[in-house]
């Protein structure tokens, strides 16, 4: 409540259908605040020197060589990466990876919508609806991948059985290639609303009621005050979730395995790109050859992310 | 990018400091009942567990002081994790290997020849089936001890074939017999839904290794360097479940993939289901058992099955050697072997061992597995980087069963793709 | 009970279409769950025929049974509860510091650094598996709950999310302190930190269901059952060639339920304790 009573010269500008726009950096005013940020990032930056960036250099440099599957590497050039440019299955593992992703990102604003029914002033239940959304997030990937399977199969499965009583003749879901995907992209999107909705549900709370008894004052409807007052200031938020499930979705790997299982006639046209690294890691062998796949999604994902904090500037506002 | 360069000498510097390696030194005194030792076995079946156990009270009998810990390791990250053990050298001291993965092993040096062990005359090879003492050899060296061996054939459902009016299989059925009686119960039955006969066409082992090897084909040349796949007697073999497939026999790969073919023999949904002794427990535990019933394969040009079996190995690293190699020589013995197969858990490899296993379930005529391991039996096919061509094979060949394209011209480019694979190795 | 408490929009807030919409998406996004409970219930064989059994009519309590006899569950559960709690405390502290530092503070390097660490969510962890596993070897910590938990203490998500989090407070307070002459660990401790918690709660529980699932990682620098977590006990279940998968779903649920019981609590902190950190 201490908060409450801080006000700004900012905040009788509310309800504002944008939100105020932090202050541009005060560049000239120097100044770095001496050793302490150190002691608040060291401990994290050496452990992630150690664990993390020190097996990406490494995997960086044996993406230039051929190794022997137990150790032993011989430098090859480029070689690994003409192979990789050649692989029609690595093109192939980007488009699924990609399309993937679309859909968990899809999943985005069904997560901003439903957060927003579940944090409604006086809800009953709310915690209930919470928790309900909440618990495909807590799955274990193997363990609802069964049930999923059981959900799309093509002869006994309850969702072709659903679409039959409406006429519909549904095809076989996860072995047919082109559905097979799209298929995974639903259960990762289901896997993963949880995790948008506690987000999002968060940054929800954060705003003012005031933004909406002003707008309601005003005249405006619920979706009008949804578009200008809520997603406006959810944006940092969005953001995050947005550029997690990015690199989340290019992570596929578990949930593709386990939904599709072993004996899938559209395996090869469906596999994603961490499919293809672990298969020639781990079981072709061709540790070489995986290290430049797994340069490819690095590349990839680092390409988009830096995409997405240039954009940022245009659709995100800071408080 | 150059993000990350900048700060690579400071990463080389801590992880230097990190990889300071400690190499355990390897005991190879001989050992004895009062050996004192711990040494690790990695499985990945936990079925089997309750056997393995008493093996090793067993072992502890004669060798009190050597404590074994099981390792267990689910099958789908088994030798994900090997790798990454081999990779820092602390590979378990004793560990199950199958054939595929054996000579990828055993070339690089990382399994302890069993040479010692046969010359001292703690095992003689001539108590298993020489196949697998073959599947176990790299360069004429012995490195795995043969724990047990599946053999394929050919479980109908006897309810389901009286119903569709078809006799059951015996051991004088050919192709043209078992494909008539197969597309018969499928155009009986269809009403209910119910098919001929379905099996696992991922992997060769259950389905068209058979076929390949009865129509007088082969998977791979002997001296294991070129493909079979262009051989017209191969195609043949592959021709066998295309054809099935085609005419309704069998349910289509989408079919098999929804419901595995397991699932669709346990739910009375086909009369045939072609696998190996590995079923014996599920079909034992299944709700219609007692209409099951096993029958030896059905025969082109001859009589054939592919014959595979684990192998215990011991780590060229063991820092226990001597203890690692007594355990190995143990599980092979015919004590240890007819007590797994007394518990259920194999068939065991060692010659004669085996009625336990024959007595396990009294409906069903197991003696068929033991038959055909006896008589027509054929080595699984494996080359030193078996997983580079049969990632080849599951690529391609579902485009041949399901008719997508013709058998000829799949084969022709998995044999193309297959031997540069081969000649890569 | 009494309506006349209630706003308008409160009141709109109850009306049947909102909590028939929220049941209807309550219900599919719990539908699997409620069958994995009755798989749990079923024998091995009804959860593999087809078409499928609904209700297996005979229910098989002794599949949980069957959990505690097959695996030494307690044992697991004992190491899940330790590597979680290794793991949250480790980032909660070094990711709200780390993420308070990103967010608030100037630093020589600040956008290169958070850069390299964002990096490393980019990467698959199958990536990671050999290098960590060696360096965890060589730490002499194999099959130790701190080998285990030890990489999962630096998070890069957790740095980001904490960034996040602290760009979305007030300025005014910190701006505040400083002129009181706080120190800026005494500011980030006394004052955000407490303004964070939201957030926190979040961290709290994303970290721990990642710890609680994770399992390739636990699986290969662990050899005895024993020292295994639960997820990683829970799929040594599966076997090569058949599954008993009721057991396996029974041992699924009872690994869910102490997740899903901290969620229940955490949740209200989460959504509650945000009001305080009104952003206007």
């Amino acid at each position: 409540m201490t908060l409450r009573t801080g006000s700004t010269t900012e905040e009788s500008r509310a309800p504002a259908a944008v939100p105020p726009v932090r202050p541009a950096p005060k560049k000239k005013q120097k100044n770095f605040d001496g050793y302490w940020p150190w002691l608040f990032v060291l401990p994290t930056l050496l452990g992630v020197l150690g664990f993390y960036i020190w097996p990406i250099i490494q995997t960086g440099y044996l993406s230039f060589t051929e190794t022997g599957p137990f150790g032993g590497e011989e430098f090859i050039g480029l070689d690994n990466y003409q192979t990789m440019l050649a692989d029609g299955n690595v093109g192939q593992a980007l488009i699924n990876t990609l399309v993937y992703t679309v859909i968990v990102l899809a999943g985005i604003p069904i997560a901003l919508l439903m957060a927003n029914l579940v944090n409604q002033p006086g809800l009953k239940f709310a915690s209930f609806y919470r928790v309900l959304f909440f618990m495909p997030y807590i799955a274990m990937p193997t363990a609802v991948a069964l049930v999923w399977r059981m959900i799309y199969n093509g002869d006994f499965g309850i969702l072709n059985w659903l679409l039959s009583l409406v006429g519909i003749d549904g095809p076989y879901w996860t072995s047919t290639p082109g559905f097979a995907i799209v298929s995974v992209g639903i259960v990762g999107m289901w896997a993963s609303l949880g995790f948008g909705i506690i987000i999002l549900g968060a940054a929800l709370k954060n705003i003012s009621p005031e933004y909406y008894e002003a707008a309601q004052l005003d005249g405006a409807t619920k979706w009008k005050q949804f578009t200008a007052i809520t997603v406006p200031l959810v944006t940092p938020s969005l953001f995050f979730v947005t550029i997690i499930s990015v690199i989340n979705g290019f992570q596929l790997f578990d949930l593709l395995y386990a939904i599709m299982g072993q004996y899938n006639p559209a395996l090869v046209q469906s596999q994603s790109l961490v499919y293809i690294f672990y298969n020639q890691a781990f079981i072709q062998n061709d540790k070489g050859y995986a290290a430049a796949i797994g340069m490819l999604i690095l590349v990839v994902i680092g390409i988009v992310t830096f995409f997405q904090f240039r954009m940022q500037k245009k659709w995100v506002n800071y408080v | 990018m150059r993000k990350l360069t900048r700060l690579a000498p400071l990463a080389l510097v801590a992880a230097l400091a990190l990889t300071s390696c400690s190499a355990p030194a390897a005991s190879d005194e001989a050992v004895t009942a009062d050996s004192a030792a711990s040494i690790s076995y990695a499985i990945w079946d936990e079925n089997q567990v309750p056997a393995l156990e008493a093996n090793i009270a067993a072992f502890n009998e004669i060798y009190p002081n050597i404590e074994v810990k099981i390792d267990i390791t689910p099958w789908a990250q088994y030798f994900t994790k090997l790798q990454t053990q081999a990779s820092g050298d602390t590979l378990p001291d004793v560990f199950w290997m199958n054939g595929p993965n054996f000579q990828l092993y055993a070339a690089n040096d990382q399994l302890e020849p069993m040479t010692n062990v046969i010359d001292d005359g703690s095992v003689d090879p001539a108590n298993y089936v020489e196949v697998l003492n073959d599947l176990y050899s790299y360069d004429d060296v012995q490195y795995g001890m043969p724990k047990d061996f599946d053999t394929v054939a050919l479980w109908y459902n006897q309810a389901i074939l009286t119903e569709a009016g078809v006799a059951t299989p015996d051991d004088t059925w050919t192709w043209d017999d078992f494909h008539t009686a197969a597309k018969t119960v499928s155009d009986n039955l269809a009403d209910q839904g119910i098919y001929g006969v379905a099996t696992g066409l991922t992997g060769g082992q259950e389905g068209y290794y058979n076929t390949i090897l009865q129509a007088g084909g082969s998977i791979l040349s002997d001296d294991g360097t070129t493909s079979g796949y262009d051989d017209p007697k191969t195609i043949r073999g592959l021709q066998f479940w295309a054809d099935l497939i085609a005419d309704g026999s069998s349910p289509n790969l989408q079919q098999l993939s929804d419901t595995p073919h397991n699932a669709w023999f346990t739910s009375s949904k086909t009369a045939f289901f072609w696998s190996g002794t590995w079923s014996v427990a599920e079909l034992a535990a299944a709700s219609n058992t007692l209409d099951l019933n096993v029958a030896p394969l059905p025969q082109d040009e001859k009589q054939a099955t592919v014959i595979h079996g684990l192998a215990n190995v011991v780590s060229a690293n063991s820092a226990n050697k001597g203890a690692a190699q007594a355990f190995q020589a143990y599980l092979g013995s015919e004590e240890a072997q007819t007590l797994q197969a007394e518990m259920g858990a194999a068939n065991p490899a060692f010659i004669g061992a085996g009625q336990a296993f024959l007595d396990s379930v009294d409906h069903f005529d197991l003696q068929v597995f033991i038959d055909e391991a006896d008589n027509y039996a054929y080595p699984f096919p494996v080359s030193k980087d078996t997983a580079a061509w049969t990632s080849i094979e599951n690529e391609l060949l579902p485009q041949a069963f399901s008719g997508a394209r013709t058998v000829e011209d799949v084969a022709d480019e998995l044999a193309t793709r297959m031997n540069e694979a081969l000649a890569a190795e | 009970m009494s309506k006349e408490s209630l706003s308008p929009a409160q009141q709109g807030a109850n009306s049947v279409r909102t909590h028939l919409v929220l049941g209807i998406i309550g219900f599919v996004m719990v539908f699997p769950f409620i069958w994995q409970l009755v798989i749990s219930l079923s024998t091995n064989d009804q959860v593999m025929s087809v078409p499928p059994t609904f209700w297996p009519g005979d229910l098989q309590w002794g599949n949980f049974v069957d959990v505690f006899t097959k695996l030494p569950f307690f044992d697991q559960f004992g190491v899940s509860v330790g590597i979680t709690v290794i793991r949250v405390i480790g980032q909660v502290v070094l990711c709200s510091m780390a993420g308070y530092a990103f967010a608030r503070m100037r630093f020589r390097g600040r956008g290169v650094f958070l850069a390299v660490i964002l990096s490393i969510l980019m990467v698959p962890p199958q990536v990671y598996l050999i290098p960590q596993f060696q360096i965890i070897q060589n730490l002499g910590l194999l099959n130790t709950f701190i080998g285990i938990a030890l990489p999962g203490i630096f998070s890069a998500f957790g740095v980001f999310l904490m960034r996040q989090i602290f760009l979305g407070l007030p300025l005014e307070l910190e701006e505040a302190a400083r002129l009181d002459g706080a120190n800026p660990f005494q500011i980030f401790y006394k004052i955000m930190l407490p303004l964070a918690t939201p957030g926190i709660s979040a961290l709290v529980i994303i970290t721990t269901l990642w710890s609680w699932n994770d399992l390739l990682w636990p699986l290969v620098v662990t050899t005895y059952a024993e020292k295994m977590p639960v997820s990683a006990g829970l799929a040594t279940l599966a076997g090569s060639i058949t599954t008993d998968y009721p057991v396996m779903m029974a041992a699924s649920v009872l690994a869910m339920a102490p997740v899903l019981i901290l969620f229940i609590i955490l949740q209200r902190r989460v959504v509650e304790g945000l009001a305080f950190s009104g952003s206007k």
